[in-house]
C-alpha cells in the first residue's frame, strides 16, 4: 500500500533527534498498549505481517499526527473488532467510562 | 483460541518470534549480482519501499529464507523466500545532488527483485 507510513525519501519532517538515555516507554500508557498487543497476539487470532498492515489503515492525516504507539493501539483496535473479539460500540463505551473517570 | 497466561509471559517474550523459515530453498541471486527492485504497488501489505521500486541495486548479502509478509499479511500463506540485502547508491535513488559515496542497504525479498538483464 503506498501509504504515509513509508516516508522514505520525504522532507520537512525535520531531523532524527536521538534522546539521551532514552526510556523504552515515555508514558505508562505505552507499556500497557505493548503489553496489550503482545497479549492479544498470542491469542493467535492474526500475526505480526498483519499487526503491520492494521497500523497502515490508519487515515493518512490521523496517522502522521500520532506518536508510534498510538498506531499500535489504533491497529490493535482495528484488529480486536474486525476479528469480532469486541465490538466497536463496547470499545466506546469502556473509553466513556474512563473519560468520566469512574474507572482506572 | 490460544491465551498466553501470566507464567508463561516470560519465557515467551524471550524466546521471541523469527520469521526465519528452515527451508533449503536455492537463491536466485548471488552476493555481487545486479538486480531491479519490482516496480508494483500493491494496494495490501508490502515491504519494498517506494524509493527504490524501478531502482538498480547490487546483492550485498543473502539473509537466508523467510516468510513472504506480503501474502502472510494478507492471510495468503507463508512463501518462504530468500531475503537479501541489496545496496542501492545514493545517486541511483536521490539523482544527482546525492553524495556519490553514499548508499543504502534494503533488506529485500526475493519477489520484489528482477535481474537486471532482465530490461
Amino acid at each position: 500500500m503506498n501509504g504515509v507510513h513509508d516516508l522514505g525519501g520525504l522532507h520537512g519532517f525535520g531531523p532524527v533527534v536521538a534522546e539521551a538515555d532514552e526510556p523504552v516507554f515515555h508514558a505508562e500508557w505505552e507499556r500497557r498498549a505493548f503489553a496489550l498487543t503482545l497479549a492479544a497476539g498470542f491469542l493467535g487470532e492474526w500475526n505480526i505481517d498483519m499487526s503491520r498492515w492494521a497500523r497502515e489503515q490508519m487515515p493518512p492525516a490521523r496517522y502522521l499526527a500520532a506518536s508510534y504507539y498510538e498506531h499500535w493501539l489504533w491497529g490493535l483496535e482495528h484488529l480486536l473488532v474486525e476479528r469480532g473479539l469486541l465490538t466497536r460500540e463496547e470499545l466506546e463505551a469502556r473509553v466513556a467510562v474512563l473519560r468520566r473517570g469512574e474507572a482506572r | 483460541m490460544r491465551v498466553l497466561a501470566v507464567a508463561d509471559v516470560g519465557r515467551m517474550i524471550l524466546k521471541g518470534g523469527s520469521a526465519r523459515v528452515h527451508e533449503p530453498l536455492a537463491a536466485r541471486f548471488a552476493p555481487g549480482d545486479r538486480v531491479i527492485a519490482k516496480n508494483v504497488n500493491p494496494v495490501g501489505h508490502t515491504r519494498l519501499p517506494r524509493y527504490v521500486r524501478g531502482r538498480r541495486g547490487v546483492v550485498a548479502r543473502d539473509h537466508g529464507v523467510f516468510v513472504f509478509p506480503d501474502t502472510h499479511a494478507a492471510g495468503l500463506g507463508r512463501k518462504p523466500q530468500h531475503v537479501y540485502s541489496v545496496r542501492f547508491a545514493a545517486r541511483d535513488l536521490w539523482g544527482p545532488d546525492a553524495s556519490p559515496r553514499d548508499a543504502i542497504y534494503v533488506d529485500l525479498w526475493d519477489d520484489y527483485l528482477d535481474p537486471e538483464g532482465d530490461r
